[in-house]
């Protein structure tokens, strides 16, 4: 059986890359060759559609304003997350284990019911177009899972640690700081694997929450227009440039990737 | 069942400066309880793992009754495991548990079902059969294990890797004593991979002591105490272990020893008596209270003397500082770390 | 859990600043919601309670039905597909050890790739894949004979966002499981071998019990987030053709930004999160209770 899934494996790499191979192969092609006669290797090459990109303002601050929000929403969940996980792995405390799951529950409600009123809050409270309304939206979907992944790594560091460092005479916030968090630090990443994961490609809450100011890449990208109609090429360059972020995230936690998707506290 | 032997045996991890294994030569006799003691690092899980045919030599053979069986997968050399841990089937009860080595190789239902209760006698599982195994505790659940590794009646050599390790420790006799009773019942060639010598030397027929130089020695309990044939056995097995002591540094030499020569002291051997009395006399460093026997304290002193130092056992009180006599009643003699008689006073 | 958990209550202090943060950014929109979806709103300053009228009529919708149908229908397929093929590519994977380490690496990084590209892109790469005059996939399929155009027919649609989602999402599963599976100790496969058991006696007594819990996380996280869909078909088929790809989110999206209806959009939503609560609630105590018995 194993065999099975070994071709299974090859067949699904396969099924993965054809689709990424025709992106890559759009990036570099002009767009009259993209709608244009088919060819499975592009015949001229071209780097027009990246210069655009590196050229064109638009692109380079809609790059820097996802990164924003991105970056900021990976700072709040990891801040309130951590002692949440913490609080979890090391007590039991009244309703602990409902918690736990209401907290899960708060990601079944769908970015669409949300538009609405996280359109008139963050307005209200004058927030709306600025990088710390969509990263708080997001908020609501990575905060429970990083919660669950930081809680499932921590329950597997032993508590001898803590009691090590209480003979020792350190002070609580020491300990937490210069020898708890550092012993984390593969459950860190992979946190910031998954918080990424879904603030830097989600659309529907990052364009209700950005106007003119703040227009992060995936906006920029459905607006990409030319005079020809959708300008394929630049939107393909610009979905290439916007993995590698996350190629280059997966790859320096790769090892505490396997560790972390291992979310033990289901049952 | 079966019997096993270790030929000219060597191993080396990929990658690694030095073998880790080299030059090993064992027998065990069919239905012997047989111990591998030695210290973490010796080697002993490395054997275990060449036994188990995990690894493969890098050179020399294992035979099971006379056949290769060095380079045979696990499977085919007809072998069963207990690890440090329980390792069961969460999703069945004890019973399917204890059954399933038995329904893959084809036994007979009724075979299998009279087996079962055979074990679960032994092993005094017959009330838990029903129980599903995630419910129990980590002693009962080393039991199961322990059960499913005997089921298979034709298993050549049951493997047991330092299996009181994940026990409870107010359990780890219980085990112990079922372990023993069970190979003695079944008659069973069991192996039994440990660095604890107490474990080592209640089970096992014979011992095996292991350390990174080799098998030291390969004698029943009885002698590996008593006559350790180096003296690396000697300090290792005991508690505490054998003292060393110079026979030039004595105060009397008897005749037949000679001033190269070291004796190896167990402190059941040696007594406290007057200084001047005894073959050597020291101050007494520490005092070790054991406990009490037939109504009178027992106690180990250590005594410092000109020759090294001592380890005495003794009823009596003792004060620390005191200058004591040690008279010895026996002891073993080494020359060049190496065992060449032992002699009576 | 490894060791004892000491009971203190202190540690709420810990929970607070989630908890303070979920309330902000969800509890208070929700209630805004709930606030709407019991009044009828006809600007900002005339509104009446109706109490549950707007429930009544969103579920009498035929349109709302029919979307729930086909929803229903979306998620159930992708989950057959995508756990079973996610937990057979992880199995397939090798495990790492001394000199497979970096096979292992790359094949991580293959697989987080559709996870990371942006919903939007996904689309777009698929919407252009597969037609079937310029893209690679849709010149080969009608080169096999099949005419095949996601654009003009439904059960193509269908196809089509069926397997730009399993290539989109399995990753997920395949990573969920491949973590499992390199969780679990070596001694049982050892002791599987040696009990004569064959391989798949091995994946259903030894792997399938041990990877329950990464299972269940995967089985919820696709189970909500398919209930959710909206970036992908919309950008892929636009809900079309016709309305043979619209699901709940783009028919929610279309009532609340596009017809500013604030009062039935509000109920909407309230019944969607309620379902999506619903399933995997039942899903998780049903899968989870047996675990106990």
């Amino acid at each position: 059986m194993r065999s099975v899934s070994r071709w299974a494996l090859v067949a699904y790499c396969i099924y993965l890359i054809l689709p990424i191979y025709w992106l890559v192969t759009m990036a570099f092609s002009s767009n009259a060759d993209i709608v244009g006669d088919f060819e499975v290797i592009p015949s001229s090459p071209t780097l027009a559609n990246f210069a655009e990109i590196f050229s064109n303002p638009v692109w380079y601050e809609a790059f820097a304003n996802s990164l924003s929000f991105v970056v900021l929403n990976t700072l709040i969940s990891l801040f309130v997350a951590i002692p949440a996980a913490f609080a979890f792995s090391r007590y039991r405390f009244l309703g602990d284990r409902q918690l736990f799951f209401w907290l899960l529950t708060n990601r079944m409600a769908p970015p669409a019911v949300f538009l609405l009123p996280f359109f008139q809050l963050y307005s209200a409270v004058g927030l709306f177009d600025t990088p710390i309304a969509v990263a708080l939206a997001h908020c609501l979907f990575t905060v429970p899972l990083s919660v669950w992944i930081l809680e499932g790594f921590m329950s597997g560091v032993s508590t001898e640690l803590d009691e090590m460092a209480r003979i020792d005479g350190h002070s609580f916030g020491f300990f937490f700081f210069r020898i708890f968090l550092p012993v984390n630090r593969g459950a860190i990443g992979v946190t910031l694997f998954f918080c990424f994961m879904f603030s830097w490609v989600e659309l529907l809450l990052a364009r209700t929450l950005t106007g003119s100011d703040t227009k992060p890449i995936v906006v920029v990208m459905t607006r990409t227009v030319s005079a020809s109609g959708l300008d394929w090429g630049v939107l393909a360059a610009a979905g290439v440039l916007t993995v590698l972020p996350g190629i280059l995230i997966v790859w320096f936690v790769r090892k505490h990737l396997v560790k972390g998707f291992a979310l033990g506290r289901v049952t | 069942m079966t019997r096993i032997a270790i030929e000219d045996l060597a191993f080396r991890y990929p990658g690694a400066p030095s073998d880790t294994l080299s030059s090993l030569q064992l027998e065990i006799c069919s239905g012997e309880a047989h111990a591998l003691l030695g210290a973490s690092g010796a080697g002993k899980t490395t054997l275990l793992n060449l036994l188990s045919g995990l690894l493969r030599p890098s050179s020399g053979r294992i035979l099971f009754d006379g056949k290769d069986v060095s380079n045979l997968a696990p499977k085919l050399r007809n072998i069963a495991q207990v690890f440090q841990f329980p390792v069961l089937y969460d999703a069945m009860n004890v019973a399917n548990n204890l059954a399933f080595p038995l329904r893959n190789f084809g036994f007979a239902p009724s075979d299998i079902e009279s087996r079962v209760a055979r074990i679960a006698d032994e092993l005094d599982l017959r009330s838990a059969l029903d129980r599903k195994v995630s419910g129990l505790s980590l002693f009962e659940k080393q039991l199961v294990s322990v059960g499913k590794a005997l089921i298979r009646p034709n298993v050549d050599v049951v493997l047991l890797d330092e299996p009181l390790t994940a026990v409870e420790p107010h359990r780890k006799w219980q085990l112990r004593q079922s372990l023993k009773r069970v190979q003695v019942d079944l008659g069973v060639t069991m192996i039994y991979v440990t660095h604890d010598q107490t474990e080592a030397l209640t089970f096992a027929d014979r011992v095996s002591v292991l350390t990174v130089d080799g098998i030291l020695q390969t004698a029943t309990p009885e002698a590996i105490y008593a006559e350790p044939s180096f003296e690396a056995v000697g300090s290792f097995v005991g508690s505490p272990g054998m003292d060393f002591v110079n026979v030039a540094g004595l105060s009397r030499v008897p005749s037949n020893l000679d001033a190269s020569q070291k004796l190896g002291l167990r402190p059941e051997w040696v007594e406290l008596c007057v200084p001047g009395d005894g073959m050597t006399a020291g101050v007494c460093d520490d005092i070790v209270v054991l406990g009490t026997a037939f109504g009178e304290r027992v106690g180990i002193a250590t005594v410092t003397t000109p020759a090294g130092t001592i380890n005495v056992r003794t009823s009596g009180d003792v004060a620390l500082g005191t200058q004591l006599g040690i008279r010895f009643k026996r002891a073993a003699v080494y020359r060049d770390t190496a065992l060449v008689g032992s002699h009576e006073f | 859990m490894s060791f004892s958990r000491p009971y203190d209550n202190r540690a709420w202090l810990g929970v607070l600043p989630v908890l303070l943060l979920v309330a902000f950014s969800g509890v208070i929109p929700l209630m805004t919601v709930v606030n709407y979806s019991v009044q009828d709103i006809l600007d900002f300053n005339s509104r009446y309670f109706v109490g549950l009228d707007w429930y009544r009529e969103t579920l009498g919708d035929p349109r709302f039905l029919d979307a729930f149908i086909r929803q229903l229908g979306f998620s159930a397929t992708i989950l057959a597909i995508e756990i079973p093929l996610g937990l057979l590519v992880a199995r397939g994977m090798p495990r790492p050890s001394t000199n497979r380490g970096l096979t292992t690496s790359l094949l991580l990084v293959l697989l987080a790739i559709p996870l990371l590209i942006p919903w939007n892109v996904v689309g777009t790469i698929w919407q252009i894949y597969a037609r079937s005059d310029i893209g690679l996939l849709g010149v080969f399929v009608n080169a096999l004979g099949i005419s095949y155009n996601y654009a003009s027919d439904p059960l193509h649609a269908w196809i089509t966002l069926v397997a730009m989602d399993v290539w989109h999402w399995t990753s997920l599963v395949a990573l969920l499981a491949f973590a499992g599976l390199t969780a679990i100790n070596p001694a049982y496969y050892q002791a599987a071998e040696l009990d004569g058991a064959n391989a798949w006696q091995t994946f259903r007594y030894v792997e399938l019990p041990k990877l329950k819990g990464v299972l269940i996380i995967a089985v919820l996280l696709r189970l909500m987030d398919s209930f959710m869909i909206y970036t992908e078909p919309f950008v892929l088929t636009g809900g079309g053709p016709g309305n043979a790809t619209t699901f709940l989110s783009q028919y929610l999206t279309t009532m609340a930004v596009g017809q500013f209806d604030l009062g039935p959009a509000a109920a909407f939503s309230v019944i969607y999160f309620l379902f999506i609560l619903l399933f995997c609630w039942l899903f998780y105590s049903s899968v989870v209770q047996k675990a106990d018995a």
